[in-house]
Protein backbone atom coordinates (compact mmCIF):
# COMPACT_ATOMS: atom_id res chain seq x y z
CA UNK A 1 0.00 0.00 0.00
CA UNK A 2 2.64 2.10 0.66
CA UNK A 3 4.94 1.64 -1.91
CA UNK A 4 1.81 1.78 -4.61
CA UNK A 5 1.08 5.56 -3.14
CA UNK A 6 4.77 6.28 -3.48
CA UNK A 7 4.69 5.18 -6.97
CA UNK A 8 1.44 7.65 -7.27
CA UNK A 9 3.48 10.73 -5.64
CA UNK A 10 5.93 9.93 -8.92
CA UNK A 11 3.88 8.98 -11.27
CA UNK A 12 2.00 11.92 -10.94
CA UNK A 13 4.24 14.76 -11.62
CA UNK A 14 5.81 12.93 -14.19
CA UNK A 15 2.98 12.71 -16.37
CA UNK A 16 1.76 16.25 -15.79
CA UNK A 17 5.37 17.35 -16.44
CA UNK A 18 5.05 14.83 -19.88
CA UNK A 19 1.79 16.46 -20.96
CA UNK A 20 3.06 19.78 -20.59
CA UNK A 21 6.10 18.99 -22.53
CA UNK A 22 3.83 17.87 -24.82
CA UNK A 23 1.54 20.33 -25.29
CA UNK A 24 4.43 22.83 -25.87
CA UNK A 25 5.97 20.82 -28.56
CA UNK A 26 2.57 20.53 -29.97
CA UNK A 27 1.98 24.51 -29.99
CA UNK A 28 5.31 24.78 -31.26
CA UNK A 29 4.72 22.61 -34.26
CA UNK A 30 1.30 24.00 -35.09
CA UNK A 31 2.53 25.90 -38.00
CA UNK A 32 3.15 22.87 -39.88
CA UNK A 33 -0.59 21.86 -41.02
CA UNK A 34 -0.45 17.88 -41.64
CA UNK A 35 -0.46 17.06 -45.38
CA UNK A 36 2.29 19.90 -45.68
CA UNK A 37 4.95 18.57 -47.80
CA UNK A 38 8.36 18.14 -45.60
CA UNK A 39 10.46 21.38 -45.95
CA UNK A 40 12.93 20.70 -48.75
CA UNK A 41 16.37 19.97 -46.82
CA UNK A 42 19.57 21.69 -49.17
CA UNK A 43 21.81 19.47 -50.06
CA UNK A 44 24.72 21.17 -49.56
CA UNK A 45 25.14 24.58 -47.29
CA UNK A 46 28.28 25.82 -49.22
CA UNK A 47 26.16 25.93 -52.23
CA UNK A 48 23.21 27.82 -50.90
CA UNK A 49 22.77 30.93 -52.66
CA UNK A 50 21.11 32.41 -49.57
CA UNK A 51 18.89 30.89 -45.99
CA UNK A 52 16.89 28.35 -46.58
CA UNK A 53 14.32 30.56 -44.85
CA UNK A 54 14.96 33.80 -46.97
CA UNK A 55 14.34 31.40 -49.95
CA UNK A 56 11.22 29.68 -48.69
CA UNK A 57 9.65 33.52 -48.73
CA UNK A 58 11.47 35.08 -51.20
CA UNK A 59 12.84 32.62 -54.36
CA UNK A 60 9.96 34.62 -56.86
CA UNK A 61 11.97 38.02 -55.57
CA UNK A 62 15.06 36.42 -56.09
CA UNK A 63 14.65 35.04 -60.04
CA UNK A 64 12.65 37.93 -61.10
CA UNK A 65 15.78 40.04 -59.92
CA UNK A 66 18.05 37.35 -61.16
CA UNK A 67 15.89 37.61 -64.47
CA UNK A 68 15.78 41.76 -64.75
CA UNK A 69 19.79 42.08 -64.01
CA UNK A 70 21.04 39.14 -66.27
CA UNK A 71 18.81 40.31 -69.30
CA UNK A 72 18.66 43.44 -69.49
CA UNK A 73 21.96 44.71 -67.89
CA UNK A 74 23.90 41.62 -68.69
CA UNK A 75 25.28 41.44 -65.02
CA UNK A 76 25.10 37.32 -65.10
CA UNK A 77 27.40 36.43 -62.17
CA UNK A 78 25.70 36.45 -58.65
CA UNK A 79 27.99 37.12 -55.46
CA UNK A 80 26.43 34.36 -52.56
CA UNK A 81 26.62 35.97 -48.64
CA UNK A 82 29.64 33.32 -48.39
CA UNK A 83 31.45 34.24 -51.42
CA UNK A 84 30.46 32.05 -53.56
CA UNK A 85 29.99 32.71 -57.35
CA UNK A 86 26.63 31.48 -59.04
CA UNK A 87 25.40 31.99 -62.90
CA UNK A 88 22.33 33.85 -62.88
CA UNK A 89 20.00 30.92 -64.18
CA UNK A 90 17.08 29.11 -63.59
CA UNK A 91 19.50 26.53 -64.30
CA UNK A 92 21.42 27.00 -60.91
CA UNK A 93 18.70 26.48 -59.07
CA UNK A 94 17.97 23.39 -60.49
CA UNK A 95 20.93 21.69 -60.78
CA UNK A 96 21.30 21.63 -57.24
CA UNK A 97 17.94 21.15 -56.24
CA UNK A 98 17.79 18.18 -58.66
CA UNK A 99 14.76 15.92 -56.72
CA UNK A 100 12.25 17.21 -59.83
CA UNK A 101 9.37 17.54 -57.37
CA UNK A 102 11.44 20.14 -55.65
CA UNK A 103 8.83 22.81 -56.91
CA UNK A 104 5.78 21.08 -57.61
CA UNK A 105 5.12 19.79 -54.01
CA UNK A 106 4.81 23.47 -52.35
CA UNK A 107 3.79 24.99 -55.51
CA UNK A 108 0.83 21.91 -55.40
CA UNK A 109 0.45 22.54 -51.53
CA UNK A 110 -0.31 26.22 -51.63
CA UNK A 111 -2.58 26.11 -54.88
CA UNK A 112 0.19 28.32 -56.55
CA UNK A 113 0.41 28.08 -60.72
CA UNK A 114 3.33 29.57 -61.99
CA UNK A 115 3.74 30.32 -65.86
CA UNK A 116 7.86 29.32 -65.59
CA UNK A 117 7.10 25.98 -67.29
CA UNK A 118 5.10 27.51 -69.76
CA UNK A 119 8.11 28.46 -71.50
CA UNK A 120 10.81 27.13 -69.72
CA UNK A 121 11.64 23.10 -69.38
CA UNK A 122 10.17 22.04 -66.11
CA UNK A 123 12.54 19.01 -64.27
CA UNK A 124 9.65 16.57 -65.02
CA UNK A 125 10.32 16.88 -68.45
CA UNK A 126 13.98 16.32 -69.12
CA UNK A 127 15.76 13.16 -68.68
CA UNK B 1 68.29 8.07 -30.08
CA UNK B 2 70.16 11.00 -31.75
CA UNK B 3 68.82 8.94 -35.40
CA UNK B 4 65.59 8.39 -33.65
CA UNK B 5 64.78 11.85 -33.46
CA UNK B 6 66.64 12.41 -36.57
CA UNK B 7 63.71 9.74 -38.21
CA UNK B 8 61.36 11.73 -36.01
CA UNK B 9 61.88 14.90 -37.69
CA UNK B 10 62.18 13.86 -40.83
CA UNK B 11 58.78 12.29 -40.27
CA UNK B 12 57.08 15.02 -38.37
CA UNK B 13 58.24 16.84 -41.77
CA UNK B 14 56.82 14.65 -44.33
CA UNK B 15 53.69 14.60 -42.18
CA UNK B 16 53.36 18.56 -42.13
CA UNK B 17 54.05 18.37 -45.92
CA UNK B 18 50.93 15.52 -46.39
CA UNK B 19 48.90 17.95 -44.14
CA UNK B 20 49.83 21.14 -45.86
CA UNK B 21 49.01 19.81 -49.20
CA UNK B 22 45.59 17.67 -48.33
CA UNK B 23 44.62 21.00 -47.31
CA UNK B 24 45.57 23.22 -49.99
CA UNK B 25 43.66 19.81 -52.29
CA UNK B 26 40.28 20.30 -50.00
CA UNK B 27 40.62 24.23 -50.22
CA UNK B 28 40.83 23.77 -54.14
CA UNK B 29 38.05 21.35 -53.69
CA UNK B 30 35.55 24.01 -52.04
CA UNK B 31 36.93 26.34 -54.15
CA UNK B 32 35.89 24.31 -57.21
CA UNK B 33 32.47 23.03 -56.04
CA UNK B 34 31.19 26.77 -54.26
CA UNK B 35 31.08 28.25 -57.33
CA UNK B 36 30.45 25.66 -60.19
CA UNK B 37 27.66 23.12 -60.43
CA UNK B 38 27.99 19.20 -60.66
CA UNK B 39 26.66 17.45 -63.82
CA UNK B 40 23.01 18.38 -64.34
CA UNK B 41 20.86 17.09 -67.58
CA UNK B 42 20.11 20.69 -68.65
CA UNK B 43 21.96 23.20 -70.20
CA UNK B 44 25.34 23.68 -68.88
CA UNK B 45 26.07 26.82 -66.27
CA UNK B 46 29.22 27.97 -66.86
CA UNK B 47 30.27 31.70 -65.20
CA UNK B 48 30.85 34.02 -68.26
CA UNK B 49 34.12 35.62 -68.65
CA UNK B 50 32.79 38.53 -67.56
CA UNK B 51 32.28 39.75 -63.84
CA UNK B 52 30.05 42.73 -63.74
CA UNK B 53 28.19 44.66 -65.46
CA UNK B 54 29.29 45.27 -69.18
CA UNK B 55 30.05 48.77 -70.66
CA UNK B 56 26.93 50.03 -72.67
CA UNK B 57 27.92 50.96 -76.14
CA UNK B 58 31.27 48.98 -76.01
CA UNK B 59 30.62 46.51 -78.11
CA UNK B 60 28.14 45.74 -81.32
CA UNK B 61 27.93 42.38 -82.49
CA UNK B 62 27.36 42.63 -86.26
CA UNK B 63 27.27 40.03 -88.84
CA UNK B 64 28.40 40.12 -92.78
CA UNK B 65 26.60 37.59 -94.85
CA UNK B 66 28.49 36.57 -98.18
CA UNK B 67 25.87 36.09 -100.34
CA UNK B 68 28.86 34.79 -103.13
CA UNK B 69 29.43 31.69 -101.08
CA UNK B 70 25.74 30.97 -100.08
CA UNK B 71 24.45 29.04 -103.13
CA UNK B 72 21.73 26.72 -103.65
CA UNK B 73 19.52 24.88 -101.71
CA UNK B 74 21.33 24.45 -98.66
CA UNK B 75 19.13 25.08 -95.15
CA UNK B 76 21.80 24.54 -92.54
CA UNK B 77 21.84 27.40 -91.13
CA UNK B 78 18.12 27.49 -90.85
CA UNK B 79 17.27 24.05 -89.17
CA UNK B 80 20.23 24.46 -87.11
CA UNK B 81 18.68 28.11 -85.63
CA UNK B 82 15.49 26.34 -85.33
CA UNK B 83 16.20 23.60 -83.87
CA UNK B 84 18.73 25.01 -81.12
CA UNK B 85 16.50 27.76 -80.09
CA UNK B 86 13.13 25.40 -80.22
CA UNK B 87 11.45 27.34 -82.92
CA UNK B 88 8.02 25.67 -84.03
CA UNK B 89 7.29 24.66 -87.19
CA UNK B 90 3.48 24.11 -88.15
CA UNK B 91 3.79 23.57 -91.82
CA UNK B 92 1.69 26.46 -92.62
CA UNK B 93 2.37 29.75 -93.97
CA UNK B 94 -0.42 31.32 -91.16
CA UNK B 95 1.22 29.61 -88.31
CA UNK B 96 4.72 30.29 -89.44
CA UNK B 97 7.29 31.47 -87.19
CA UNK B 98 10.77 32.20 -88.24
CA UNK B 99 14.27 33.29 -86.72
CA UNK B 100 16.37 33.20 -90.07
CA UNK B 101 14.66 32.05 -93.46
CA UNK B 102 15.33 32.69 -97.28
CA UNK B 103 13.79 34.51 -99.54
CA UNK B 104 14.59 36.29 -103.30
CA UNK B 105 15.96 38.79 -104.35
CA UNK B 106 13.26 41.88 -104.92
CA UNK B 107 12.17 40.62 -100.96
CA UNK B 108 15.04 41.33 -98.95
CA UNK B 109 16.07 44.56 -100.95
CA UNK B 110 12.89 45.38 -102.20
CA UNK B 111 13.99 49.08 -102.37
CA UNK B 112 17.65 48.50 -103.66
CA UNK B 113 18.68 51.49 -105.95
CA UNK B 114 20.88 49.78 -108.00
CA UNK B 115 18.99 48.83 -111.25
CA UNK B 116 19.69 46.07 -113.99
CA UNK B 117 21.55 43.34 -111.18
CA UNK B 118 22.70 40.54 -113.12
CA UNK B 119 20.35 37.88 -113.54
CA UNK B 120 22.56 35.34 -111.62
CA UNK B 121 22.41 37.54 -108.77
CA UNK B 122 18.38 38.11 -109.03
CA UNK B 123 17.96 34.60 -109.21
CA UNK B 124 19.78 34.10 -106.01
CA UNK B 125 18.11 33.27 -102.36
CA UNK B 126 19.36 35.35 -100.05
CA UNK B 127 19.46 34.98 -95.92
CA UNK B 128 17.18 37.32 -94.02
CA UNK B 129 16.89 37.52 -90.12
CA UNK B 130 16.51 39.92 -87.56
CA UNK B 131 19.02 42.75 -88.76
CA UNK B 132 19.36 43.95 -85.07
CA UNK B 133 19.25 47.68 -85.85
CA UNK B 134 21.00 50.64 -84.00
CA UNK B 135 17.96 52.74 -84.01
CA UNK B 136 15.57 49.52 -83.47
CA UNK B 137 11.69 51.17 -84.51
CA UNK B 138 10.52 47.34 -82.83
CA UNK B 139 11.91 48.78 -79.37
CA UNK B 140 10.41 51.94 -79.96
CA UNK B 141 6.86 50.41 -80.59
CA UNK B 142 7.05 47.90 -78.13
CA UNK B 143 4.44 49.54 -74.92
CA UNK B 144 6.33 47.03 -72.61
CA UNK B 145 9.77 47.26 -72.99
CA UNK B 146 9.56 44.03 -73.76
CA UNK B 147 11.60 44.58 -76.91
CA UNK B 148 15.00 46.77 -75.75
CA UNK B 149 18.19 47.26 -77.30
CA UNK B 150 20.85 45.74 -74.86
CA UNK B 151 24.44 47.34 -73.86
CA UNK B 152 26.13 45.04 -76.73
CA UNK B 153 23.88 46.42 -79.75
CA UNK B 154 21.36 43.49 -79.64
CA UNK B 155 17.13 43.84 -79.77
CA UNK B 156 16.52 41.32 -77.30
CA UNK B 157 13.19 40.16 -76.30
CA UNK B 158 12.05 39.79 -72.87
CA UNK B 159 9.27 36.74 -73.44
CA UNK B 160 7.87 37.26 -69.77
CA UNK B 161 7.07 41.04 -70.25
CA UNK B 162 5.47 40.39 -73.90
CA UNK B 163 1.76 40.96 -74.22
CA UNK B 164 1.09 39.94 -77.67
CA UNK B 165 0.21 43.31 -78.83
CA UNK B 166 1.93 42.96 -81.88
CA UNK B 167 3.16 46.57 -82.28
CA UNK B 168 6.73 45.81 -82.91
CA UNK B 169 5.96 43.13 -85.67
CA UNK B 170 4.26 46.56 -87.26
CA UNK B 171 7.20 48.19 -86.72
CA UNK B 172 9.70 46.19 -88.15
CA UNK B 173 10.50 46.92 -91.46
CA UNK B 174 12.16 43.71 -92.26
CA UNK B 175 9.58 41.04 -90.95
CA UNK B 176 11.68 39.59 -88.93
CA UNK B 177 9.23 38.94 -85.65
CA UNK B 178 6.73 36.17 -86.03
CA UNK B 179 3.77 35.68 -83.44
CA UNK B 180 2.41 32.50 -81.63
CA UNK B 181 -0.72 32.14 -83.11
CA UNK B 182 -0.84 28.33 -81.37
CA UNK B 183 0.96 26.60 -78.66
CA UNK B 184 4.78 26.20 -79.92
CA UNK B 185 4.99 22.98 -78.39
CA UNK B 186 2.80 21.42 -80.54
CA UNK B 187 5.35 22.24 -83.59
CA UNK B 188 8.80 21.43 -81.95
CA UNK B 189 9.67 17.99 -83.04
CA UNK B 190 12.94 17.65 -81.25
CA UNK B 191 13.27 19.77 -78.50
CA UNK B 192 16.33 21.47 -77.38
CA UNK B 193 16.88 21.51 -73.68
CA UNK B 194 19.41 24.13 -73.63
CA UNK B 195 16.93 26.87 -74.59
CA UNK B 196 13.30 27.52 -73.13
CA UNK B 197 10.00 27.58 -75.81
CA UNK B 198 8.11 30.43 -76.01
CA UNK B 199 3.71 30.41 -74.80
CA UNK B 200 1.27 30.94 -76.92
CA UNK B 201 0.39 35.23 -77.50
CA UNK B 202 3.89 36.14 -77.58
CA UNK B 203 6.17 37.32 -80.29
CA UNK B 204 9.63 36.21 -81.02
CA UNK B 205 12.45 36.60 -83.35
CA UNK B 206 16.14 36.06 -83.69
CA UNK B 207 18.33 36.76 -80.87
CA UNK B 208 21.47 36.73 -82.50
CA UNK B 209 22.24 33.92 -80.28
CA UNK B 210 22.70 35.55 -76.83
CA UNK B 211 22.14 32.50 -74.83
CA UNK B 212 25.23 31.02 -76.84
CA UNK B 213 27.69 34.19 -76.55
CA UNK B 214 27.68 34.27 -72.89
CA UNK B 215 28.82 30.62 -73.20
CA UNK B 216 31.67 31.91 -75.34
CA UNK B 217 30.22 29.93 -78.51
CA UNK B 218 29.29 31.63 -82.13
CA UNK B 219 25.86 31.94 -83.42
CA UNK B 220 24.77 28.59 -84.48
CA UNK B 221 23.67 29.93 -87.97
CA UNK B 222 27.14 30.98 -88.50
CA UNK B 223 28.53 27.54 -86.71
CA UNK B 224 26.73 25.32 -89.08
CA UNK B 225 27.50 26.76 -92.52
CA UNK B 226 29.35 24.80 -94.51
CA UNK B 227 30.68 27.24 -97.04
CA UNK B 228 31.84 29.85 -93.97
CA UNK B 229 29.40 32.21 -95.65
CA UNK B 230 28.55 33.89 -92.68
CA UNK B 231 30.60 36.06 -90.30
CA UNK B 232 30.14 37.51 -86.64
CA UNK B 233 31.65 39.51 -84.99
CA UNK B 234 32.05 43.05 -82.99
CA UNK B 235 31.22 46.13 -85.48
CA UNK B 236 32.79 48.43 -82.89
CA UNK B 237 36.16 46.83 -83.03
CA UNK B 238 38.50 47.95 -86.17
CA UNK B 239 40.35 45.10 -86.19
CA UNK B 240 37.35 42.51 -85.93
CA UNK B 241 36.72 39.93 -89.04
CA UNK B 242 33.72 41.26 -89.72
CA UNK B 243 35.04 45.11 -89.97
CA UNK B 244 38.09 43.27 -92.55
CA UNK B 245 35.12 42.02 -94.55
CA UNK B 246 33.43 45.40 -94.45
CA UNK B 247 36.88 47.15 -95.35
CA UNK B 248 37.79 44.73 -98.33
CA UNK B 249 34.12 44.37 -99.86
CA UNK B 250 31.14 46.49 -101.22
CA UNK B 251 28.34 45.93 -98.70
CA UNK B 252 24.32 46.48 -98.67
CA UNK B 253 22.44 46.67 -95.63
CA UNK B 254 18.43 46.04 -96.02
CA UNK B 255 16.46 49.29 -96.30
CA UNK B 256 19.15 51.86 -95.69
CA UNK B 257 17.18 54.73 -96.19
CA UNK B 258 14.75 54.12 -93.31
CA UNK B 259 17.98 54.91 -90.94
CA UNK B 260 17.54 51.97 -88.87
CA UNK B 261 21.52 51.28 -89.44
CA UNK B 262 21.31 47.58 -89.84
CA UNK B 263 24.30 45.19 -88.19
CA UNK B 264 23.92 42.82 -91.09
CA UNK B 265 25.71 43.67 -94.34
CA UNK B 266 25.01 41.78 -97.27
CA UNK B 267 28.35 41.30 -99.47
CA UNK B 268 26.71 40.72 -103.25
Amino acid sequence: MRIKRNILFIAIPALLVFAVIGFLLQSGNAVETPGAPPPPVAVDSTKCIAQTEYMRSNHMKVLNEWRHSSVREGNRVYTAHNGSRFQKSLNTCLGCHSNKLFCFNCHMYANVKPKCWNCHLSPMETP
Amino acid sequence: MSSVAHGDTVMNKERRDFIRKAGLGVLAGICATSGFLPAFSLEETILPAWDEKPVPGKIRWGMVIDTRKCLGECNECVARCHHVHNVPDFGNRKDEVKWIWKSGYGNVFPTSTSQFRSSEVLQRSYLALCNHCAEAPCTRACPTEATFKRWDGIVSMDYHRCIGCRFCMAACPYGSRSFNWRDPREGIKEASVDYPTREQGVVEKCNFCSDRLTKGMLPACVESCPEKALVFGDLNDPNSDVRALLESNSTMQRKPELGTKPSVFYII
